[in-house]
């Protein structure tokens, strides 16, 4: 046993690499995906909306933590296949994104009301141009709040990706606070960094509706 | 040859036959107001005219050219078709100056260095250019409209459709969005509204089209058709419109 030092203070800290790494990748693949998601939801065709609702319904009614097995465990099992462990955490995360944010920005999209994107029309843009200039601006901002909300769950959910071995903030909580022998000093402090990192992203999206909606 | 040709269209809502065999007619530089009780297919004619509505027997002819939402250059069409609908549509994301160029800009018709002045050039024809900068939100039902309407002839439309545009105002706003339209009649746009506005219909016209039941049930000058309505259903109408 030793006491708190410098050192644990370091080893959180460095720990704070994978939970920044595992947001990142999430995003990096999950939201392209979600895009393409709602999208799709709110597409002409009936076959397309049907089949993303399907998936989006199975991905997020599976706790995070099966998602993580599934691809990690379950994928030797079910297809023979050996998945290293950062793969397998970069796709259950892109999958949890994208379904999450999916139904967030189909939720938003369809709130701009349908006339917006007839107006667009009959000046003569095309499907795309309506889209990208009228319908998602709009749609943003309407869904900022929960998309920032979303994130802030992302951030806390990495910690299940300690169960496969990645020595993320909250596993590194665990691993001084059984060096030290001081849980809640530990703790306290990991909840902190957790904190710390959640709330600039909270101010940040007060500051970006506030901008977004110009009007007021 | 007319600007606007229609051919016994039939235009069908689930069970509901809206359009029951229209024919009419629209001349370059006419003013026709179309008028009738609601349900009487007004505005669903008039949304077929831009291919919001595709019909389901007949045809329209814009131009000579035959209207369908699935027409090749449909996009091309509707620059030259411009609608201004009841709710104005207005994007309330974007300032008075940017609803009116981002069309203007995304379709290519004019360049980034010349849309602040189309911007302003035809503001002033709706007597708003001082609400350029504006946000949709700050103005009032009637500029709103009136920047609708700009934001059409932004495009330099060959055609103008009106929704029913002063349905939603204010009775005190309704008489700047009409003043504009006559002046835009006055230099000789082709129009094509739908109204309750009898006054206008009236004064400002060249033919009534009085719609009932799907069909163009009586039509002609405004003058003879006020004075001497020939069916019991205009008379009726007219009576209860006054």
């Amino acid at each position: 046993m030793r006491s708190f030092s410098l050192i644990d203070f370091v080893s959180l800290f460095t720990a704070l690499r994978w939970t920044v790494a595992l947001v990142v990748l999430a995003l990096l693949f999950g939201a392209p995906l979600a895009l393409g998601l709602a999208m799709g939801r709110i597409s002409r065709f009936a076959g397309l909306r049907w089949t993303m609702a399907a998936l989006i319904q199975v991905i997020q009614s599976v706790p995070l933590l099966g998602l993580l097995f599934f691809f990690y465990f379950g994928m030797p099992v079910f297809l023979g296949i050996q998945v290293p462990a950062l793969v397998a955490v970069t796709v259950a995360y892109t999958l949890y994104t994208a379904a999450f944010l999916g139904e967030i920005w189909r939720g938003g999209l369809e709130a701009v009301k349908q006339a917006q994107w007839e107006a667009g029309a009959c000046l003569g843009l095309s499907a795309w141009q309506q889209f990208r200039h009228i319908i998602a601006p709009q749609a943003l901002r309407l869904s900022l709040p929960p998309t920032v909300g979303f994130l802030v769950q992302l951030i806390k959910g990495t910690s299940l990706a300690s169960i496969l071995g990645f020595v993320e903030l909250a596993r590194a909580g665990q691993v001084v606070s059984a060096a030290t022998f001081q849980p809640l000093l530990t703790y306290a402090l990991v909840a902190a960094i957790y904190f710390a990192l959640c709330l600039p992203l909270t101010l940040w999206s007060r500051s970006l509706e506030a901008r977004l909606d110009g009007s007021r | 040859m007319a600007l606007v040709e229609i051919r016994d269209v039939h235009k069908t809502f689930g069970k509901v036959e809206v359009l029951k065999g229209v024919s009419l007619d629209v001349e370059e530089g006419e003013i026709v107001t179309i008028i009738g009780r609601s349900g009487s297919g007004k505005s669903t004619l008039l949304r077929c005219i831009n291919a919001l509505e595709s019909v389901d027997t007949g045809e329209i002819r814009v131009e000579g050219q035959k209207v369908h939402a699935k027409m090749p250059d449909l996009k091309k069409f509707r620059q030259r078709v411009g609608i201004v609908f009841q709710a104005f549509n207005l994007f309330p994301h974007l300032k008075v100056e940017r609803n009116i160029t981002l069309a203007p800009l995304l379709t290519g018709r004019i360049d980034k260095a010349k849309a602040r002045a189309l911007a302003e050039d035809v503001l002033t024809r709706v007597g708003l250019a001082d609400k350029i900068d504006a946000w949709p939100e700050q103005l009032s039902g009637g500029q709103q409209q009136r920047v609708a309407i700009a934001r059409c002839l932004a495009m330099a439309p060959h055609l103008m459709l009106f929704d029913e545009v002063t349905s939603a105002l204010d009775p005190e706003l309704v008489g700047e969005v009409l003043k504009v339209m006559e002046a835009m009649a006055k230099q000789g746009m082709t129009m094509i509204l739908v109204t309750h506005e009898m006054g206008f219909a009236r004064n400002v016209a060249n033919r009534i089209v009085f719609m009932h039941q799907g069909r163009v049930w009586e039509q002609g000058p405004p003058a003879k058709l006020f004075a001497n309505p020939e069916t019991p259903e205009l008379a009726s109408f007219i009576a209860s419109a006054k």
